[in-house]
């Protein structure tokens, strides 16, 4: 019994052994020891690593409101507010504020009235409306010329920045830059200052701009409009299922008001997560962010939405008919990023379609090369709420939607028949640790995870316990998840059909 | 008590900090900033190993990580140009397609089951590969890249992957007009033909053999041809090792590559139209060729860039995108290359209904660099924006390995990089403006633009700005032949070909005097039950009409043809001949040799010589002879005597 006991201890000091060089060869614990948290006052959660291989700093500013929070009627507001969060402040892009605002709250009235007209329908008289389109043109031509366009953006850069953007997801809204450390204040100052006082100027003009970026990445581009379509009868009750960008029409429809009061309810500091990382000194960054980000007052969380999608009763299927090649995308309903079925379903993707050893990328695209392309990702299109895994296939020549399904779907069946082998699961592992390691690369890629994190988990330390959820997954429950999600009642199928003209 | 007081000065002393700040954000101009901390460059390591291959070493030991690219000196500008895409299946079949150690599929298992990768490719202007492997695994990573850059078996099966993937890849070439815009911009510019523009077909990928990827690989993957850059956690000690153990025995040989091919350019005004009926948003580009980097005022090319549409607050940004609110992409840059010139373009895409207007502004924005300087706020941001970021030229390893290797290989000087620098310091808004005229040409714009022409405010012609022309994009199916040479010789050649066949078949006199011809024939039917005989018996009438009486166990079945329509009596009434295959009956019928010789003599008639082949021994010429509406009739094969071998069409 005793003798036993000792061979099992013996084994499994040699699996430790083993393990422990291949797994965790680095010490990530460094990383995130030299991580700093600090809260403001008014709520604003900074994140700040130093790095001091190179003079430079990359910032990111995670607001935590996206598409999602968009209400009917306004499809599209949190992507729009991105765009107007580039325009300036009472004191950055304009000629004369008082003057400015004077005009613009003109121009919002004649744009009302505008509207008031045009949402008349069919009751509508055309020629009021059309003299009101004049007015309304002029009117906002007159605040144009007190604007100095694009200043925020233009001072950012001239000091050195790099990489300003933002991008507007289903979750988030996110913006980001880096610089020179030596201007860590200048961030501390324009990115407090865009959230303390932003001046909605040009708001009439950018719709024009929304309205175009709308044309570009869904109307003109087949896979863009399969997408909505997919994602809209995936989700006929959560707004995971209204298209990000808005509808054109809401596009063309909302006002200032309705932006600043979206504003107004979702980027408090409470609801914002700024992560620096760089060569930068901790304590002073602190000081400079209580100078300038605690200026904005403190607001109440913004409620969260509650509505939940109803279980499929059935597949749903859908095409978009396009003069272009065919397009396949299947996907089956999921729960949010942070469940505990999750890290399995993350490994079946990989095992399933990521890489030129997963079983689709195998038998579609290398052996019966009727695919050029095939994946599988979970969390489309986003992870805060019950989500997606997808799967997908762009066609060969002369092949069509018909055979990929068909394919594609007996490579999903085999992940509920058959039990993956060990060997594929440990596979999985490393390249969950490779692919985890390069995401720590640089600044902004660093700053980018921290304060992602922070947002989904509630706490950027669960960056660090990612790879240990990889590493607790075993071959039944990635075939669990695959019995318990992968079925064709669960199903949305979507894809692009080839039309003539 | 005492704590309590101290805590009240903290908050007072943090809310006049606050007030102060408030004021310091409105004056960003003013900004005083604390000096930079200093930029460590560091130092390369550069190794020649004795075979030539040049090898920069910069060790980083942030991140567990083995990294290393390559760069041979082998482009896709070697490659012929009925064999398009060669070098790109060279490229990927060198990874793809094993070694004489492991099959493709091997390495896809080995290097997958460590989280780690190599690719191989080959572009334009040189081949190259990669290595990111975790620094546990940088032997492996080593031996993999060796192994594929020098001993590649190629794999019929995966040629045949790498031919499928090319293929599929030119079949969606049309579907996304962004593309479809930049590539025809870039024919026009280098013309189609060219190495810098010309387009892999399914008739070059088809062309592609074994042999010539296997004599392509031969010829130009030498040592002496090599660069490879690491990065990462490593001992240069280690690696110089490893360098030698995989690539040591490595034998220098075979010739110099050559050079890149001259751009034969020529400015102009035209306007290229592509019609895409699928989209409700236009993509436009404008512009002609562009420059060097070597160029003397590469400097000031820099800062007008930054300041006419690289970013935020440019002038295209600010006037057609935020002012006119006509665009979501849009910019415009002169853009500058090593080997070949760059290009001068603009690019912005918008609704259909305003295209001519988004055109027109986004010249009228681009002339305006030529004449009015730049606002001080501009030179901040074209000048300024430059120097303050250059420090992001050294915030990776990476970044400083790859930029030496990448010098060397272009013949640029190692301190290249800090010569442009001083440039831009040195320029002013008069040089910008002096740039701006010596190099853009708004007298002569290509514009290509690729939209639904019919939802487009006004026709393109209305512009004035060139001549229009439609491009066709349709995409060749692959199985059509070269496209004939129609030349004086080739008609001179061709038209002797048809007399003689004609004099062989009887003389044009002779052959004119025919009005009709019968024909007899008996066919075998083969059915499963049995073989069935057919007698067919036809009059032809010249020149179109046709009555054919097929007969088949007794029983007798009628065709007639008039001229104009056709029909057959049938046991169930009848048959009448759609207009479609009425068209199809002339067209055949046009085919007739006899009708062929009677009209050799007509002036319309193009006969074009157009090679030659052989058939069972004989010998002979082909001629194509194409009708007056410039359609090809058919291609007729003439032996030496006269006689007439084969027609095909």
């Amino acid at each position: 019994m005793s003798f036993k006991k000792v061979q099992l201890t013996l084994l499994s000091v040699l699996l430790v052994l083993f393990l422990v060089p291949t797994v965790f060869s680095f010490d990530f614990s460094k990383l995130e020891n030299a991580v700093t948290e600090h809260r403001l006052e008014n709520g604003l959660t900074i994140l700040i690593l130093e790095r001091h291989d190179a003079p430079v700093v990359s910032f990111v500013t995670w607001a935590n409101v996206g598409s999602v929070d968009d209400s009917k009627g306004y499809t599209g507001m949190a992507h729009m507010f991105e765009h107007m969060a580039f325009k300036g402040s009472k004191t950055l892009g304009t000629k004369d504020i008082n003057k400015e605002l004077e005009l613009i709250a003109k121009e919002d009235a004649i744009f009302m009235q505008l509207r008031a007209a045009r949402n008349k329908g069919r009751f509508a008289d055309s020629a009021k409306i059309e003299e009101l389109t004049v007015a309304y043109e002029a009117a906002r031509e007159a605040s144009y010329e007190l604007v100095i366009p694009n200043r925020f953006g233009n001072v950012i850069e001239r000091e050195g920045a790099v990489g300003l953007n933002a991008f507007t997801s289903s979750d988030e809204t996110v913006y980001f830059f880096s610089l020179p450390s030596n201007k860590v204040e200048l961030w501390m100052a324009l990115e407090s200052e865009r959230f303390l006082n932003p001046v909605l100027r040009e708001m009439y003009k950018e719709r024009d701009v929304v309205a175009e970026e709308r044309r570009m990445r869904s109307e003109s581009s087949p896979i863009g409009k399969l997408i909505e379509e997919f994602l809209g009868s995936a989700f006929k009750a959560h707004p995971y299922g209204v298209p990000g960008i808005g509808h054109m029409s809401d596009i063309q429809y909302y006002s200032r008001k309705e932006a600043k009061a979206f504003f107004q309810k979702y980027y408090g500091p409470s609801n914002l997560t700024v992560a620096i990382v760089g060569d930068v000194i901790t304590e002073d960054v602190i000081k400079l962010a209580e100078d300038y980000w605690g200026r904005i007052p403190y607001r109440t969380a913004p409620e969260r939405i509650a509505t939940t999608e109803p279980e499929q009763s059935g597949e749903r299927r859908v095409e978009v008919e396009h003069q272009s090649q065919p397009f396949f995308i299947a996907g089956w309903h999921v729960p949010e990023g942070t469940h505990p079925d999750r890290p399995a379903l993350d490994a079946l993707c990989d095992f399933l379609g990521q890489g030129r050893t997963s079983l689709l990328y195998k038998n579609l695209v290398k052996e019966k090369k009727i695919a050029m392309d095939v994946g599988a990702f979970a969390g489309f299109p986003g992870n805060k709420y019950p989500t997606l895994m997808a799967i997908y296939a762009m066609s060969s020549a002369g092949h069509g939607n018909d055979e990929m399904e068909e394919e594609l779907f007996k490579e999903v069946e085999r992940m509920r028949d058959e039990l993956i082998p060990i060997e594929e699961v440990d596979k999985i592992k490393a390249r969950a640790k490779a692919d985890f390691i390069n995401r720590l690369n640089t600044n902004h890629g660093l700053g980018m995870q921290l304060a992602g994190y922070q947002n989904l988990w509630g706490d950027w330390r669960e960056l660090f316990r990612e790879l240990d959820r990889i590493n607790a997954v075993t071959p039944e429950d990635i075939q669990r998840v695959a019995k318990k999600y992968l079925t064709k009642k669960n199903r949305v199928v979507g894809m692009v059909v080839t039309t003539e003209e | 008590m005492k704590k309590t007081y101290i805590f009240f000065l903290l908050v007072a002393a943090l809310v006049m900090l606050s007030a102060a700040a408030s004021v310091q954000a409105q004056d960003v101009d003013n900004f005083k900033y604390p000096k930079m901390n200093k930029l460590e460059i560091p130092d390369v390591d550069k190794i020649t190993l004795d075979n030539g291959i040049r090898v920069y070493l910069l060790e980083d030991k942030s991140l567990p990580v083995f990294r290393a690219s390559v760069r041979m000196n082998a482009g896709s500008f070697l490659e012929s140009a009925d064999k398009v895409g060669l070098a790109s299946i060279c490229g990927t079949v060198m990874r793809t397609g094993g070694t004489n150690k492991w099959s493709g599929d091997e390495i896809d298992e080995k290097l997958e089951a460590i989280g780690g990768s190599v690719e191989t490719f080959i572009g334009l202007e040189s081949g190259g590969a990669s290595v990111n492997v975790l620094s546990e695994y940088t032997d492996l990573g080593m031996e993999v890249l060796a192994e594929v850059l020098r001993n590649p078996k190629f794999e019929e099966d995966k040629i045949d992957l790498a031919k499928v993937q090319i293929r599929s890849g030119i079949s969606r070439r049309n579907d996304d007009p962004q593309g479809i815009a930049f590539r025809e911009f870039r024919k026009v510019i280098y013309g189609a033909d060219s190495p810098y523009a010309r387009q892999t077909e399914y008739a070059t990928v088809n062309s592609v053999t074994r042999d010539d990827i296997v004599g392509f690989h031969a010829k130009w993957y030498k040592p002496q041809n090599m660069q490879i850059a690491i990065w990462g956690d490593f001992n240069k000690k280690d690696i110089l090792e490893k360098l030698n153990k995989y690539f040591g025995d490595w034998k220098q040989e075979g010739e110099l590559v050559p050079s890149l091919p001259q751009v034969d350019y020529k400015f102009e005004n035209k306007v290229h139209y592509i019609k895409k009926n699928d989209v409700n948003q236009t993509n436009i580009v404008i512009g002609h060729i562009g420059g060097y980097v070597t160029d003397e005022d590469y400097g000031d090319l820099i800062v007008m860039n930054n300041i006419l549409g690289g970013s935020f607050g440019s002038r295209l940004f600010n006037a057609v995108r935020s002012r006119e609110g006509l665009a979501y992409a849009v910019f415009g840059s002169y853009t500058a290359k090593i080997k070949y010139p760059g290009i001068f373009v603009g690019f912005v895409s918008t609704k259909s209904e305003t295209t001519v207007k988004a055109v027109k502004e986004m010249i009228k924005e681009m002339k305006r660099i030529q004449t009015d300087p730049p606002t001080v706020d501009e030179m901040k941001m074209g000048q300024d924006g430059y120097l303050n970021s250059f420090v992001f030229n050294f915030d990776s390893k990476s970044e400083v390995v790859n930029r030496m290797m990448n010098y060397e290989f272009y013949g640029l000087s190692a301190n290249h990089l800090f010569k442009v620098k001083e440039d831009v310091e040195n320029v002013t808004p008069e040089s910008v403006i002096k740039a701006a005229n010596e190099n853009l040409r708004f007298d002569a714009l290509h514009i290509v633009i690729v939209g639904k022409g019919d939802d487009f405010e006004s026709p393109l012609n209305e512009m004035g700005l060139g001549d229009v022309v439609e491009v066709d994009i349709t995409i060749p199916s692959g199985e059509e032949e070269t496209e004939l040479a129609v030349t004086p010789e080739t008609l001179k050649k061709g038209k002797a070909l048809l007399d003689k066949a004609v004099t062989y078949a009887g003389g044009l006199d002779a052959l004119k005097a025919i009005k009709s011809m019968n024909s007899k024939g008996t066919m075998t039917i083969v059915t499963p039950r049995g073989d069935m005989p057919l007698q067919i018996e036809s009059v032809f009438e010249l020149p179109n009409k046709e009555k054919t009486v097929a007969t088949i166990m007794g029983q007798k079945m009628y065709s007639i043809f008039d001229g104009t329509t056709g029909w057959q009596p049938g046991g169930a009434g009848v048959e009448q001949m759609s207009e479609e295959d009425v068209i199809k009956k002339n067209k055949d019928n046009g085919r007739k040799t006899i009708l062929i010789f009677q009209k050799s003599d007509a002036p319309y008639y193009k006969a074009v010589s157009d090679g030659s082949g052989e058939i069972d021994g004989t010998s002979f010429e082909y001629v194509t002879l194409i009708d007056d509406a410039g359609e090809t009739i058919c291609r007729l094969g003439v032996a030496s005597d006269g006689l007439l071998v084969c027609k095909e069409y």
